[in-house]
């Protein structure tokens, strides 16, 4: 079954995906011809069980994985067929990432954190760690920006987690399990913040999910069942 | 923050490992320093020999002797300035047993002219000279046994053991010498003194005979020179440059030196080892931060690169640690103790600074070299997989 959302033209389009796994001599077939639309501007969850291909779709469209049929189309740019080093300056510049578990950095701070893919570009040392403080203010964080990661909370680390992902001014961000670490007031203040994001900065956000309440707050949810979407 | 700075960071992440790593590196470094320094030092007689010097001794060994009348013959051949003669006389001091010093029997008005690195005061040479029973000691000899001008010195041998009256010799002079890796732990004595008292069949032998020569670039020539000059004779001789002479006495050593080249090798595997381990640790570690960083568009020969940063810091703090430890110690203690109380071997125990280049520039290739199989393991991680372990 496929979804096509209905607003306007789509940030992203997924058109035939089928994602195969080979384990062990054994082809395990996760997506199955799958058609999926993202309106720009939109913020939309994945839903499913363990093992219905909800991470799978996100690395595909974020152009961390490549589908084994298919075409992903990303503001009107074919990212499966870039190549490795295309395809991570591609995402450098267009894809921000949240993971559930957060994925700092120990040996940096809150604001190195967040700096580090601004090493990727050309933008002087003076002015990475401005954008860095500002992507901490946007996030609240803005008295943690010399704390390490072990001396924040879960929630004040998705933070600065979620404050690496927008640095970069991405036209996308994908969160995997962004609150499945979280308690539930820290998870919904994390809500709350892409939200925000979305609502006030007009990013495009993904999240692939099991809590129900994150789902909520998604405009739109997705429902996979064994590498299908359900209607 | 830069490149380098995360990378330096890093390396403060696990502070004992990268401490115990570094001090690993420093103890692999001055092992080496060690063994090359030993092995240089073995070898600085023959590194340093004279250019113009030329050695004939018994075709068949040293160990065998020459009639004392080819040093005549020798002395006329052609492009031969200067010769003298002398035998090795295998002495021991029996109040100093446990001491090793070189013995020679030398012929005293020619030797310090065809050795003049060896440097004895004239009223001291004179006195030397007037002596039959005179000797020639090093100042470290002296200094280390507390010979005194005038001193009588007994010593025994097994190569001319003594029959009626012990080999008793006086002080006359006390020789320094022109270079550091000259050997200043030996004594001579007058050919003439041991000749005349050997048994009529053992008279007249000469162990080897030394030649200064016009042309140091023909040493060879001039040596083939005078080993033709004995091709019909009953003993033939075999001539060599001095550097050779000495390089085919060392051969004797050529084991141990062997050796030590073996053991300085498994050294630099180990502290290669040392380095891989420590490196391969802490990439498996950092799988998922690898992985994030590949994720966020950072190349996996920026990962690499990471790596190899760290390894070579590692290496270079390693390296640099093994010098600030290897030069007092060798240089202040070690160097010295083995200089005064090993100088026949030792003569000049210093590092080396060659020695002191390469040990640092193979801390640092070897840190490279190290961190080549991590760097490749962690630059070809599948970055979905690695994020989907940690979650």
């Amino acid at each position: 079954m496929n979804e096509v959302s209905p607003a306007g033209e789509p940030l992203i389009r997924l058109r035939g995906i089928t994602k195969e796994y080979t384990r062990g001599g054994e082809t395990l077939r996760v997506l199955e011809n799958l058609d999926l639309d993202v309106a720009r501007g939109s913020f939309e969850a994945l839903m499913g069980p363990s093992g219905s291909g909800k991470s799978t779709l996100l690395n595909l469209l974020a152009g961390l994985d490549a589908p084994t049929q298919g075409t992903v189309e990303v503001d009107g740019k074919r990212i499966d067929q870039m190549s490795e080093g295309k395809l991570a300056s591609w995402r450098s510049n267009h894809v921000g990432f949240v993971f559930q578990s957060y994925n700092l950095l120990p040996v940096l701070t809150a604001v190195e954190n967040v700096e580090l893919p601004l090493l990727l570009t050309p933008v002087a040392s003076s002015e990475r760690r401005k954008r860095a403080e500002t992507a901490l203010r946007v996030v609240g964080l803005t008295d943690r920006m010399g704390h390490y990661p072990r001396q924040l909370s879960g929630g004040q680390e998705q933070r600065v987690a979620i404050a690496r992902a927008i640095v970069n001014d991405p036209l996308l961000i994908v969160a995997d399990e962004p609150t499945g670490d979280l308690d539930r007031a820290s998870a919904d203040d994390i809500l709350r913040l892409l939200e925000t994001l979305n609502r006030d900065l007009g990013k495009t956000i993904v999240i692939v999910t099991h809590d129900p309440a994150a789902a909520e707050r998604a405009r739109i949810t997705h429902h996979l069942d064994k590498g299908k979407l359900r209607a | 923050m830069t490149f380098l700075g995360l990378a330096a960071k890093n390396l403060g992440r696990n502070k004992v490992r990268t401490g115990l790593t570094v001090l690993g590196v420093a103890v692999a470094v001055l092992t080496f320093l060690l063994l090359r320094t030993v092995v240089s030092a073995w070898t600085a007689g023959a590194d340093h020999a004279a250019k113009d010097r030329v050695v004939t001794r018994h075709k068949v060994t040293f160990v065998m002797t020459l009639p004392k009348r080819y040093a005549d013959d020798v002395r006329k051949a052609p492009g031969v300035k200067l010769s003298s003669w002398a035998n090795w006389f295998g002495g021991r001091d029996p109040a100093h047993e446990d001491e090793f010093f070189a013995t020679f029997a030398v012929d005293g008005k020619t030797y310090f002219a065809v050795v003049p690195e060896l440097v004895v005061g004239e009223a001291q040479m004179a006195a030397f000279l007037e002596d039959k029973s005179g000797c020639i000691v090093g100042d470290m000899l002296a200094k280390k046994l507390g010979y005194a001008l005038g001193q009588k010195v007994t010593l025994e041998s097994g190569i001319y053991p003594a029959t009626e009256t012990p080999w008793t010799f006086t002080v006359r002079g006390i020789y320094t010498a022109t270079a550091r890796n000259v050997d200043r732990v030996s004594l001579m004595f007058h050919w003439d003194y041991l000749n005349d008292a050997l048994p009529e069949a053992r008279r007249d032998e000469v162990g080897w005979i030394m030649s200064r020569v016009e042309d140091p670039t023909r040493t060879a020539d001039i040596g083939a020179g005078i080993d033709q000059l004995f091709d019909e004779r009953d003993i033939q001789t075999l001539s060599q440059d001095e550097h050779t002479f000495l390089k085919s006495f060392m051969a004797g050593f050529s084991a141990v030196l062997t050796a030590f080249d073996i053991i300085s090798v498994v050294i630099l595997a180990i502290m290669t080892l040392i380095l891989g381990n420590t490196i391969a640790m802490g990439v498996r570690e950092r799988t998922s931060e690898f992985a994030t960083m590949r994720a966020i568009g950072f190349l996996p020969k920026h990962i690499a690169v990471f790596i190899l940063s760290e390894a070579v810091t590692l290496g270079l703090l390693g390296g640099a640690l093994g010098l600030v430890i290897a030069f007092p110690l060798v240089e202040g203690l070690l160097g010295r103790w083995l200089e005064e109380n090993m100088g026949a071997i030792f003569p000049f125990f210093r590092l080396p600074l060659p020695v002191v280049g390469l040990a640092f520039a193979l801390s640092v290739a070897l840190g490279v070299l190290a961190s080549l199989l991590p760097a490749r393991t962690a630059a070809r991680i599948k970055v979905t997989e690695a994020l989907r372990r940690v979650a």
